[in-house]
């Protein structure tokens, strides 16, 4: 009941903040929505229809996709330093990038979108599966070892089904996530779909459109989260706090055998590059191979230019990305960390903010350029936006952690709020904002670079729009390849921190 | 039939642990009769789970040789003639207290057999709990539910590890007075770790009793006189 008013009185605001500002061309209130929608149900129904489809298809094959990765880890640990570079360099391929080539590499149909959706959800997955599959007593493990079975029988028997919750929980954060992906790859040139029409509708200035659009994705996006944590429900499976724990840190190998590993499984995906191009037969023009983009940006003729160009695009991105990325990842932890001292916000604020959570950000930026502008401002707010929620749920999930007997054993002694928040709260919420920052890299760079491509005509989002309307593929491979070992080097580097941080504060939390 | 006895000669096992070296159980150099049951008793963190995890394969002795007549654990475990119960209940809390039972068949690779599953959930007075999920149920009743698994596979070799710790005075007696009765008739050789002196001598037919970490055998005694009751309790105050 309390939720449908909050719901009635934002709808009373929206009308209202949209009238005050009638005339600005910037916000379409609901009722304008609402007529919108009512006027072109059939075009938008079609839109909805056709990027639905494609969401649903990327999410089963990702979905798909992580089940595989995770079993395969779980039943042959010796694979998993490689799965989880393979599956981590995958996640950070840059979306808007990769649509245009996956375009030009399965022709006309919905192929790229529901790629994109796939590759958009399965990294979650992947790790939430490979949590939830190790996330097993050992004592069930040693029931079914003192049978003398083996691997696969407590694959089946134990993990898969200990595994449900978590994979709900991925599923739920992953189903707004498809949809999200599956627009993406309407941006980057699809026939139909939701995406085409926010392209037409910020082509054309045309305001209802785009918040009508952006209205319904969130609508639904919101929905999808909600059917999956009705399914949790249902199935009456506890809901695990999803910590996506850190790759494996056995402190084993010295440094220059790391180096090693590295430079091993470089070469092997600079040769599983070449070999599906070659498997496939694809057309060297659009299908580059590992020596092409090497030949471009590094021993070609116009390899200094080329580099020059992609550079100063990428510089342009990055600046305004890390400042986006820092303000949401700040204004998260700090949000959750201020309501845990009053206490009872958080217990109102966490369903808001975990709704919230799903509204598919990208399908909002139209909305934010509306609002702030194409300057740097209007992204750097997009990237935070992006960044914000999840990192704040995170953290409020990481702050109810703190045990309960902790709080009594504080309260024995009348400890002030802050202290508790100091000495228990903040050390118990520390894994779960650096899990939120490590997801939160390549969501930054999709952030950015998508509002680039869309609006603001700068910086490597803009230039990848460029080389793929004039068909430069060597430039559109060369920023696939740059971005997506950016975004790497930095997934890592958040990763270096947080074992050095938690080792000192989360002791117990790093994996050994 | 050839004799399973099982040979222990100079078992020990230390844990290494990022604290140090532990030794928990010195060397054992003793055999446990087929068809007998014998009760192990001695102070907390002795070493007691870990000698019978390591007679069910879970954990590798550090020295010296275990073998289970001509077999090695896994091997007896692989045909299914092992089975264990844990210090904790260790039932899947997806499943009912009839399909937890059940596993025991089915992890055991034997063929399903609903009313014997049932038979046994009787006996360990579970009746009307089939359908109950272990988080229903209370700790007791749980050990029982996780008695009735190790019992339906009808194993030669059961390793008991303290099973009746959370189980009413009641039941308790009326289970000690059913089980031994149970595995007389399959034969099947029993090692019951107890914390109970009482429970140690109505149920075996032979004691040991094991001296503080790491494990040694300060006692080695057969049940049925008078006197073993107290002689028990004599050791186990010198062990500790
Ligand atoms: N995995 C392990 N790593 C390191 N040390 C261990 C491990 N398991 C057991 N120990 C140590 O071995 C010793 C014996 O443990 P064990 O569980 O066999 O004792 P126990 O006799 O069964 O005790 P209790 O009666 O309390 O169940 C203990 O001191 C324990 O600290
Ligand atoms: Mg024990």
């Amino acid at each position: 009941m309390a939720r449908w008013l909050g719901l009635a009185l934002a709808i009373v605001l929206w009308e209202i903040l949209a009238r005050l500002n009638a005339g600005s061309f910037v916000i379409a209130g609901p009722i304008a929505v609402a007529d919108y929608i009512y006027m072109n149900t059939g075009l938008l129904g079609r839109a909805l229809g056709a990027t639905f489809q494609a969401a649903v298809w990327g999410f089963l094959w990702g979905n798909l996709a992580a089940c595989c990765l995770a079993c395969l880890v779980v039943l042959f640990p010796r694979t998993e330093r490689v799965v989880n570079v393979f599956a981590l360099l995958v996640f950070c391929l840059p979306l808007v990038a990769t649509g245009p080539i996956l375009r030009v590499l399965y022709g006309p149909g919905a192929g790229p979108q529901i790629t994109l959706a796939a590759l958009a959800v399965y990294y979650t997955s992947y790790l939430a599966l490979l949590v939830g599959l190790r996330a097993v007593p050992q004592s069930w493990m040693d029931l079914v070892q003192s049978y003398g079975r083996g691997s696969v029988t407590t694959l089946l028997q134990i993990r898969l089904r200990a595994s449900v919750p978590y994979l709900i929980a991925a599923l739920q954060i992953g189903a707004p996530v498809a949809f999200l992906g599956a627009m993406v790859g309407e941006f980057t040139g699809a026939e139909r779909g939701l995406g085409v029409l926010t392209l037409r509708a910020m082509r054309g200035l045309d305001v209802d459109a785009t918040w009508a659009i952006a209205s319904i994705a969130t609508a639904v996006s919101v929905l999808a989260f909600q059917v999956f944590g009705r399914l949790g429900d249902w199935l009456q499976t506890d809901r695990p706090t999803l910590l996506l724990s850190a790759a494996q840190t056995k402190n084993g190998p010295a440094a220059w055998q790391r180096v090693l590993t590295a430079a091993a499984i470089a070469l092997l995906v600079v040769v599983v590059w070449q070999v599906l191009m070659d498997v496939f037969g694809l057309n060297r023009f659009f299908a580059k191979r590992p020596a092409d983009v090497w030949t471009y940006l590094i021993s070609g003729s116009n390899a200094t230019a080329a580099r020059e160009t992609l550079f100063a695009a990428l510089g342009q991105t990055l600046w305004l990305t890390f400042p986006g990325y820092f303000a949401g990842l700040l204004l998260g932890a700090g949000l959750a960390a201020a309501v845990v001292i009053l206490p009872g916000v958080a217990a109102a604020i966490l369903p808001v903010a975990v709704a919230l959570r799903s509204v598919p950000i990208i399908t909002t930026a139209p909305l934010i350029v509306l609002a702030l502008g194409r300057g740097s401002l209007g992204t750097i707010t997009i990237v935070a936006v992006m960044i914000f929620f999840p990192t704040l749920v995170a953290c409020l999930q990481g702050l109810r952690q703190t045990p309960g007997q902790v709080h009594e054993l504080f309260q024995t002694y009348a400890a002030s709020r802050l202290r508790l928040l100091r000495l228990a709260q903040i050390p118990a919420m520390l894994p779960a904002f650096f899990a939120a920052a490590r997801m939160a890299v390549p969501a930054a760079l999709l952030a950015a670079t998508t509002t680039e491509w869309l609006a603001t005509g700068t910086g490597i989002g803009n230039l990848m729009a460029l080389t793929a309307s004039t068909s430069d593929y060597n430039m559109l491979w060369s920023a696939v390849v740059v971005l997506a070992l950016i975004a790497m080097v930095f997934y890592m580097a958040v990763e270096v921190v947080e074992q050095k941080v938690l080792a000192v504060y989360a002791s117990e939390q790093v994996r050994r | 039939m050839t004799r399973r006895d099982i040979e222990c000669v100079d078992l020990a096992k230390t844990y290494e642990s990022p604290s140090g070296q532990v030794d928990a159980v010195a060397p054992l150099t003793t055999t446990f009769t087929e068809g007998q049951t014998t009760a192990v008793v001695g102070p907390s963190g002795c070493g007691k789970s870990t000698i019978l995890r390591m007679i069910a394969g879970l954990e590798a002795p550090s020295s010296g040789t275990l073998a289970i007549g001509a077999e090695t654990p896994l091997a007896l475990a692989r045909r299914g003639a092992l089975s264990m119960a844990f210090q904790d209940a260790s039932l899947l809390p997806w499943r009912s207290v009839e399909g937890n039972v059940a596993l025991g068949l089915k992890l055991a690779r034997k063929p399903a057999a609903p009313e014997h599953v049932r038979k046994l959930i009787h006996m360990v007075g579970l009746a009307g709990f089939e359908r109950s999920r272990p988080a229903e149920l209370s700790g007791g009743m749980r050990q029982r539910a996780a008695i009735a698994r190790c019992l339906v596979s009808e194993p030669e070799l059961l390793l008991l590890d303290e099973p009746f710790a959370a189980v009413d005075a009641l039941t308790r007696k009326r289970l000690n007075q059913e089980l031994p009765r149970l595995w007389r008739d399959l034969g099947t050789t029993t090692l019951l770790v107890t914390h109970s002196v009482q429970e140690a001598v109505m149920l075996s037919d032979r004691i040991l009793v094991l001296s503080a970490r790491p494990a040694c055998v300060v006692a080695d005694l057969v049940t049925g006189s008078d006197a073993v009751s107290a002689q028990v309790e004599q050791a186990l105050q010198e062990a500790a």
